[in-house]
């Protein structure tokens, strides 16, 4: 799995706030064009922070690891059994 | 139990889980948070119990790892470094540093279903466990500094002290 990480240029208004909530650095401001860029998409830990605060839902992802919604995961919930 | 069954026992399970933290963080307020720690540490040192010990941080991590998945504990973890890291595992000021990703856990699972805030008593029932099972399999004491609480994914600063 190769995480890939956009931004939609168009949509960017360059709030940064994408810039102030990633804990990995993950983007950079281009101060000309006043839009954020991807410039460490390695660093990216898929945590999608800054995909949910984006207020012009701009930033997405790709082949990134979503996590289990356990509690509808048959296979987990019988391995819960022990602790219910 | 048949799984449907299993199921809405889970999810009961989670809500009643967040509704305890959240109580009590009302009722006791940060005195909560030392709860949820000495509750994880118990547990830490008690599933490790028996693991083979080590001074290696990586070796005692896979350890940790090993113990959490032979439990059927939904709280796996990797070890992760930026691009402008040389090593996964650093020295700094308070000890042996190594950052880690936590993707699939159930404590933020149950904090989204009860529509409850990340790092609250719960999350430090994770920083108990590590503590608790690092003492059983280092000798050690550590703390995990929960750098950020993310809605898929939390970042997290793993500090093991050095041996006095």
């Amino acid at each position: 799995m190769s995480l890939e990480i956009a931004i939609h240029e168009q949509s960017c208004r360059g709030c940064e706030l994408c810039i102030d909530i990633c804990p990995t650095k993950v983007f950079e401001l281009d101060e000309e064009k006043r839009l954020c860029l991807v410039k460490h998409a390695e660093d990216c830990i898929a945590c999608l922070s800054c995909a949910y605060i984006c207020p012009s839902n701009a930033i997405s992802h790709t082949d990134y690891h979503a996590v289990k919604n356990f509690y509808r995961d048959a296979e987990f919930c019988q391995r819960m059994g022990k602790f219910l | 139990m048949e799984t449907g069954n299993q199921r809405l026992a889970l999810q009961d399970a989670m809500v009643f889980l967040g509704a305890i933290a959240s109580g009590t963080e009302q009722a006791i307020g940060e005195s909560a948070n030392s709860i949820s720690y000495l509750a994880g540490v118990n547990l830490g040192k008690k599933l490790s119990e028996g693991v083979a010990h080590t001074r290696d941080i990586q070796e005692a991590l896979d350890a940790t790892r090993k113990v959490l998945e032979n439990n059927d504990y939904l709280w796996l973890f990797e070890p992760f470094k930026t691009h402008d890291q040389e090593n996964i595992v650093r020295e700094g000021d308070e000890g042996t540093e190594v950052m880690l990703v936590f993707r699939d856990c159930m404590i933020r699972q149950s904090l989204f279903r009860f529509g409850h805030t990340q790092k609250g008593s719960l999350c430090n029932m994770m920083y108990g466990f590590f503590a608790g099972a690092l003492q059983n399999i280092m000798g050690l004491q550590s703390s995990l500094e929960i750098v950020h609480a993310g809605e898929n994914a939390c970042y997290k600063k793993l500090i093991v002290r050095r041996a006095s």
